[in-house]
């Protein structure tokens, strides 16, 4: 039996070439499939992960899930901001227990900068109620004081007491708020949230940086030096959205009512884990569809190699002969043929696997970028190696084509094939 | 004990109406050398399943060194095969991707009763029969399918004969070779299956190569169902 | 005969009862016994008043109000009650919640105005569930706990530390079973 088996990969050695096309077909159909179910995982370990302990997100009025990407995310943008009058309602309403401002905008390299409040640190959580800690240093307190995510730190390399300038808007073409630095007050620990890639400011800081703007850039002629901002008033006038939680969570219906039909202006309070549901229950389509699709990709692949040792099973007419004649039989013939597609189909699975690997590592920044969803290059989890399974048998199946063709060839030519 | 005895044998392949194979009696010695005698048509290729047993008869008993396999079932008449007889066809004996030497080698690994009696060494046998073959040893390691034909049909005797097999049975084995080999091969055949011990059974159309045999038996002859289709 | 049926019916049910130590309840429950907010509409002798008498409007809209406000029953705290509702989810750790609300009916976050405090229930899982989307109906088994909160609408709302959830499909209308 083993001899056999030795026989069939020193075939398929032989056979190398076509045999070695099939395998990458698969390699990269597995990819797809192990890639499209991992950003699927990955996204909604990260959304979940985000937030925790917040009964009611309050923005400028539009759609909801750009109200969590902006407030939770740190990523798209928000169409308008809300006054510091609208939050002030809110925040200091008797069902309120807590209210966390948040102003975005900014930049720096890439990365978001966040206006809050000190209480910030005290307040957010996140993951199964996790608090954040400081690893270094302590909250901002002063006008130019920034405190920076693990993640902001470990990839542009800053240390307790450096200066750093903020860039307006999100990218750095932008122009850029040079004349006021920052000094780095505190770093923390990682959190593997959005928290982690954003430097948060205090909202005297974001007033204080657009005081000599307008309309987004700097008024000409005009240049308020950083010692002298605080001869003026940096009490906010807007912020971009807010967190809130409530004294009793079950009051958050007649919040969220309070919030959307307030008369000040027009505002969206949306709960976190409703709209969270909601974007699952749309996404999820899409990401069934795709699955669907890779699936289908990888049933493409493994027809194929079936085609292909079918197609090869004429000229191996001979070969397989020779095997009977020296002892075979046509049960090993057939076990022949189905190893060999199998071990085709492992190696395939194999190498899609370390092309996952070596693409996620790519392509993750430019995810994380765009999305804000945190690719990470690990080990395969459970469901990934569920699916390896399901390819690996479907894999099988098909091989038993070749592998039954090849017995009942065997059994008819005998000894002495019809060529 | 007879090395092969045939009796009241029908053979008849599956779609046809007709049997292809009628022998009442056929029966050749231990250690004979036979030249059996078939045109196409006469059943040849038929006979040369049921005797390496991957075919079995409608009817009749095939006893091999007193076995009938017959009455083997599947698994045991590939066994038989693997240790009591060795093939040797026309052309294309050999695995092309495999070197000469681990083609000769090859029975040896299917049958522990050849890689017994091979000796100590399968690997040491191989290589002393390619040397008494004149295959000389640069041509051992190379992929047996850049050998040319004559040197292919000599690497695919070894192969049969490895391990001492009781019988050979040997197909149109000189129809690929020029004519002047041809003699030379059947000697060389002559030759070491006498070393071993072996019957020879050499099937071939072509009737001059008869005389050298010890015994010529023509299947138009003995097989009825050829006999009925000529008439 | 009718005796021998009921007493195997009887050794049915004990069983079952034995095993299920929630008690069933229905949401009026959670309302306070002896609360009634339409006594000011029911002195109003309606029949009496004229069409668009403002009384009639005042009255309903004190009903509205109380019913808005509507206060907890403390005799419920500790109690271990399984109840039908709808689950809308607060914590959604990536497909598996761990607190959510239950309503009585089908979407009470979109219609208005939203249930009343004493009838939304704060539910905490041990542990968190799988497959639970916003406004599925759910059966949930579990203790009953009062938490006190001093908000505009109430003083105290109620809490389950959830025990048992399944599917609830709701029974068929009465009318139905007669047509059997």
């Amino acid at each position: 039996m083993t001899a056999v088996l030795r026989l069939a990969a020193l075939s398929a050695w032989s056979r190398r070439l076509t045999l070695g096309l099939s395998l990458i077909a698969i390699a990269l159909a597995v990819t797809l499939l192990l890639a499209v179910e991992r950003i699927r995982g990955d996204a909604r370990q990260n959304f979940a992960q985000s937030v925790s302990g917040v009964d009611l997100v309050v923005g400028a009025r539009g759609g909801s899930v750009q109200l969590m990407l902006y407030a939770v995310f740190h990523a798209g943008a928000a169409s308008n901001n809300i006054s510091w009058d609208s939050y002030r309602a809110i925040a200091t309403h008797p069902a309120v227990d807590w209210a966390l401002p948040l102003s975005l905008g900014d930049s720096h390299r890439g990365f978001a900068v966040l206006g809050t409040v000190p209480e910030y640190f005290q307040r957010f959580r996140h993951g199964d109620g996790e608090a954040l800690r400081f690893r270094e240093g302590r909250a901002f307190g002063g006008v130019f004081e920034v405190v920076l995510g693990s993640e902001v730190v470990q990839r542009l390399g800053y240390r307790l007491g450096d200066s750093i300038t903020l860039s307006h808007g999100m990218s750095e073409l932008g122009p850029a708020h040079g004349d006021k630095p920052f000094r780095v007050v505190g770093i923390l620990a990682a959190t593997g949230t959005p928290v982690d890639r954003t430097l948060h400011v205090g909202l005297e800081a974001i007033s204080a940086l657009h005081l000599d703007w307008v309309g987004g850039a700097p008024l000409p002629g005009v240049n308020i030096p950083s010692e002298l901002v605080t001869k003026f008033d940096l009490k906010p006038k807007e912020i971009t959205a807010a967190l809130v939680g409530l004294k009793q969570r079950g009051d958050v219906f007649r919040m969220q009512r309070f919030v959307n039909q307030y008369r000040g202006e027009p505002l969206l309070g949306v709960m976190p884990g409703v709209a969270l549901d909601e974007l699952w229950q749309t996404i999820g389509i899409v990401e069934r569809s795709l699955l669907a699709v890779s699936a289908l990709v990888v049933l493409v692949g493994l027809a194929g190699l079936a085609a292909t040792l079918l197609a090869g099973l004429n000229e191996r007419r001979r070969e397989l002969a020779i095997l009977r004649a020296l002892g075979a039989g046509p049960g090993e013939i057939f076990l022949m043929l189905t190893a060999e597609g199998l071990l085709v189909t492992i190696l395939g699975a194999l190498l899609g696997l370390l092309l996952l690997g070596a693409g996620s590592g790519l392509a993750a920044p430019w995810l994380l970028e765009r999305f804000g969803v945190v690719l990470a290059t690990r080990l395969p989890g459970n469901e990934e190696l569920a699916l390896i399974g399901a390819v690996i048998l479907t894999g099988l199946v098909a091989s038993l084509v070749p592998g039954w063709r090849a017995w009942r060839r065997s059994l008819a030519d005998g000894l002495t094939p019809r060529l | 004990m007879a090395a092969l005895r045939i009796t009241d044998l029908v053979f008849r392949w599956p779609r046809q109406a007709r049997p292809c194979l009628d022998i009442t009696h056929l029966e050749l010695a231990a250690g004979a050398r036979v030249f059996l005698h078939g045109p196409s048509g006469s059943g040849k290729s038929s006979l040369l399943g049921l005797l390496g047993g991957v075919a079995l008869p409608q009817r009749g008993a095939i006893e091999l060194l007193g076995t009938d396999i017959t009455r083997l079932g599947g698994r045991a008449r590939d066994r038989f095969r693997a240790e009591h007889i060795g093939f040797l066809f026309q052309q294309f004996n050999l695995l092309p991707w495999l070197s000469a030497l681990d083609n000769v080698v090859l029975p040896c690994t299917f049958s522990a009763r050849r890689r017994e009696r091979a000796g100590s060494s399968p690997r040491n046998e191989a290589e002393r029969m390619l040397r008494h073959l004149d295959l000389g040893e640069e041509l051992w390691r190379k992929p047996a399918g850049e050998l040319s034909v004559g040197q292919q049909q000599r690497v695919a005797a070894a192969r049969a004969l490895i391990g001492r097999p009781e019988i050979l049975i040997a197909d149109e084995p000189t129809s690929a070779l020029d004519a002047e080999r041809q003699q030379a091969f059947i000697d060389l055949l002559l030759q070491e299956t006498a070393v071993v011990g072996a019957t020879l059974v050499f099937v071939s159309h072509d009737q001059r190569l008869a005389g050298h045999f010890d015994r010529v038996v023509a299947l138009d002859e003995i097989n009825r169902a050829a006999q009925e289709v000529t008439a | 005969m009718r005796k021998l049926l009921l007493l195997i019916a009887f050794c049915f049910a004990l069983p079952v009862q034995a095993t299920d130590d929630f008690r069933q309840i229905k949401w009026e429950a959670l309302v306070p016994r002896g609360w009634d907010p339409t006594k000011d509409l029911k002195a109003l002798d309606l029949s009496r008043l004229q069409d668009s008498d403002p009384r009639a409007m005042e009255a309903l809209e004190k009903i509205k109000t109380l019913w808005d406000n509507a206060p907890t029953e403390p005799a419920l705290a500790g109690a271990k009650v399984k109840l039908p509702g709808f689950a809308i989810p607060l914590e959604n750790k990536g497909g598996k919640i761990s607190e959510f609300l239950l309503v009585p009916y089908f979407g009470a976050c979109i219609h208005s105005p939203p249930p009343p405090a004493n009838q939304i229930i704060h539910v905490v899982t041990k542990k968190p569930v799988a497959n639970l989307h916003s406004m599925d109906a759910v059966m949930v088994s579990g203790t009953l706990s009062l938490h006190s909160a001093s908000t505009p609408w109430g003083n105290a709302g109620y809490r389950l530390t959830l025990e048992k959830m399944e599917n609830y499909n709701p029974a068929p209308p009465p009318e139905e079973k007669r047509r059997r």
